[in-house]
């Protein structure tokens, strides 16, 4: 018990001194692994204020797994994630509390069946006492306005499309008010016609000057609105930098064999 | 019924061309459209009315009979069925002879023809009911009468079972009355109690929990676990005999007179006690069963905006699997309507005891279980068929498309191939809906 507090203060205290350039999340040495199956292999990674950063990668690759340990909705088997100079992966940090500022969309919306729209958006902010339930309504219509959805504050979840869906979702983190928003495959559930129309709610976040990390196979979006593109392979970051870097000379021939599938493949086939 | 049928084969959303003309006539309903219109069984429908028309005409009258002095009617309510039976042969045979052209050429199928064949075909129902009125209703009636005004038990089986269910019919009412409320307050108390248990049952443990909440949630899940596994793994009647007796021992341990625990532990309460408790156990896993079957995403989105495992559970999990587990549970009502009948072993006064007792002061056994069973499946149905009303009833209640027609074709065009689970798994009650919807 002692020792572990040790090794949380200590860290922190460490932190605090580097002074107001950190990064919003610095990721290091995370592990995971199911089982037997290892996932994440010592991660080191980082997000500054600001940035918008894209994760790409092979199925399987452990690109969603470091998204969900980011804000620990998988535990971290070894290594620490700082956010605002505390290391989520501690047991005693209080994690609600630190999630609060991290907004997480998901592959499959998840959206709450069991209440309208509008509930969706206010259920968070009311519950757990940062608005009330006025204010809270006022700033789930601006959000939903700018997704585009104000009409559809009191349908049902379940008689959105796919699409419209996903927007909910996103207005629906933006409630809470984060400091970062993550995106796990936003677009993989939904076929490519309305694609676009989350991906440019997702530009217009990106322009605001929100701090994302998308997890995407969506190569043009990942080219055109990041500021830093991550190729993990095989549970490692196997080439990171800017993307124009990476989408015309990647270093590896693994990551110019993965683009080009991509590149090509789809477009070829579309 | 129809109507639901026909809903889901349509799509979920109705385009605007298709939602308004082509509606009009299904509101009547399909049955009256058959009746009024469907020419097809005309023949082969009424032609079995007619011969069961026959066949009650031929059985004795009862007294009540009415038709006893008007016997020249019956001869031609008789004979207009059998020349209706002879019409339908022959028309068969027409049709067997002429498979190929019968549309065309057979003189059944002109429109005249047509009609006279259904304006006929009404009056054959409507002899059809008289008869049956006056055979089997008129006849059941006078049984009835016959029986009530007998001075000694009828020796028939009818008469038999009418007379102890009319003289007994106090004992009847007694063990109904105490069965229902067994089955009601039973199944009432054990759904809170269910949801007490589950909570307890379902607890994981969460990241920020210190050591003692830990504990605590191991023991909670540990005594959910075992004591659905041991209520799950003995008989009610074993169950109902352990907690009679053992709130008799306990009682008599403060010092208690036999007559002074018959007051507070009376049967009806262990009774009550014992399928409380017994079914909580059935009710917790039908709720852990509602609510593991709701997607894992719907807590993770809720954990991810900084609820706390509690927070997510009470406002966005609970809520959705004690929706999936209403049908499961309103069943628990009709097992414990059922199961109660083992509680007559401590004596309670419930419709089995009061059927052993009626039994005991005839000794016609076959004639009063008979009626046991016919008043359980009674309740069992009005049981279910409430329930299935209540559990409607919330359905309208939860948000409803609230869209315009427009919207839902802007929807529909482009969520078509979308694999979204949620959305399949509602789909076939959401036409459904939407279609009442419709018709009102």
């Amino acid at each position: 018990m002692d020792f572990r507090e040790q090794e949380v203060v200590t860290p922190v205290m460490a932190k605090r001194e580097e002074g107001p350039m950190d990064p919003i999340i610095r990721v290091e040495g995370l592990r995971k692994s199911f089982g037997s199956n290892v996932v994440l292999r010592d991660i080191d990674f980082q997000v500054m204020l600001g940035e918008v950063v894209t994760i790409i990668g092979a199925s399987g690759s452990g690109k969603s797994t470091l998204l969900r340990c980011i804000n620990l909705l998988e535990t971290p088997d070894a290594g620490h994630v700082w956010f605002h100079g505390e290391d989520l992966a501690s047991r005693h940090v209080d994690v609600n509390c630190l999630r609060e500022k991290i907004g997480m969309v998901f592959q499959g919306f998840n959206l709450f069946n069991n209440m309208d729209v509008l509930q969706n958006c206010t259920l968070a902010p009311v519950t757990l006492g940062k608005m009330s339930r006025e204010e809270a309504e006022a700033e789930a219509m601006r959000n939903l306005e700018s997704v585009g959805l104000a009409g559809f504050a009191h349908a049902a979840v379940t008689s959105l499309s796919g699409g419209q869906k996903q927007r909910v979702a996103i207005a629906r983190a933006l409630c809470m008010k984060p400091d970062l928003m993550l995106f796990d495959e936003p677009t993989s559930a939904l076929d490519p016609e309305i694609v676009g129309e989350v991906l440019s709610v997702m530009r217009d976040l990106a322009a605001q000057g929100m701090t994302m990390v998308v997890v995407t196979h969506e190569m043009e979006f990942a080219k055109n609105v990041s500021d830093k593109v991550v190729f993990m392979d095989q549970g490692v970051i196997a080439e990171s930098g800017d993307p124009g870097k990476m989408f015309s000379s990647p270093e590896l021939p693994r990551t110019r064999e993965f683009l080009a599938r991509y590149l090509d493949g789809p477009k070829a086939g579309e | 019924m129809g109507t639901d049928r026909e809903g889901l084969t349509r799509p979920a959303e109705t385009s605007p061309a298709e939602a308004g003309a082509p509606d009009a006539p299904r509101s009547h309903g399909r049955l009256a459209s058959f009746v009024t219109s469907d020419h097809r069984y005309v023949f082969l429908g009424t032609s079995v009315l007619a011969l069961a028309g026959i066949w009650l005409s031929m059985q004795p009258r009862s007294p009540w009979s009415f038709l006893r002095g008007a016997y020249a009617v019956e001869v031609v309510l008789y004979y207009v069925l059998v020349a209706w039976v002879a019409l339908s042969l022959v028309a068969l045979a027409n049709k067997l002879a002429r498979w190929r052209d019968y549309m065309r050429v057979s003189p059944f199928v002109r429109p005249g023809a047509k009609r006279a064949e259904r304006y006929l075909s009404y009056a054959v129902v409507a002899i059809f009911a008289v008869l049956f009125v006056d055979r089997a209703v008129m006849g059941l009636c006078s049984a009835v009468s016959a029986a009530i005004s007998s001075d000694s038990n009828p020796t028939d089986f009818l008469g038999g079972a009418i007379y102890m269910l009319y003289e007994g019919r106090d004992v009847f009412a007694k063990g109904i009355a105490t069965t229902i409320g067994l089955a009601t307050f039973g199944t009432v108390i054990a759904f809170f109690l269910a949801i007490l248990l589950v909570f307890l049952r379902i607890q994981t443990v969460d990241r920020p929990d210190n050591d003692l909440v830990r504990f605590l949630k191991v023991v909670g899940t540990t005594f959910a676990k075992a004591y659905s596994a041991m209520v799950r793994g003995t008989p009610m009647m074993v169950q109902s005999l352990l907690i009679y007796f053992a709130g008799f021992a306990i009682l008599r341990g403060t010092g208690m007179s036999t007559s002074q625990i018959g007051a507070i532990w009376s049967t009806f309460v262990a009774g009550l006690t014992t399928i409380s408790l017994n079914s909580t156990a059935y009710m917790m896993e039908v709720l852990r069963g509602g609510i593991e079957a709701v997607d894992v995403g719907q807590a993770e989105a809720a954990r991810s905006l900084g609820l706390s495992q509690w927070q997510a559970m009470t406002k966005v999990v609970f809520p959705q699997g004690i929706k999936n587990a209403i049908p499961a549970l309103s069943n628990e009502l009709v097992v414990n309507i059922k199961d109660s009948s083992v509680l007559s072993v401590i004596g309670v006064f419930d419709l089995m005891f009061a059927t052993t007792t009626v039994a005991g002061i005839y000794y016609r056994q076959l004639e009063v279980y008979a009626i046991a069973a016919v008043c359980y499946l009674v309740l069992t149905m009005v049981a279910s068929k409430l329930l299935s009303m209540f559990a409607r009833h919330l359905e309208v209640q939860s948000p409803g498309p609230v869209l315009s027609t427009s919207d839902m074709t802007s929807t529909h065009g482009t969520a078509g191939g979308m694999a979204d689970p949620s959305r399949v798994r509602l789909s076939p009650r959401h036409p459904a809906e939407k279609n009442d919807m419709g018709g009102r």
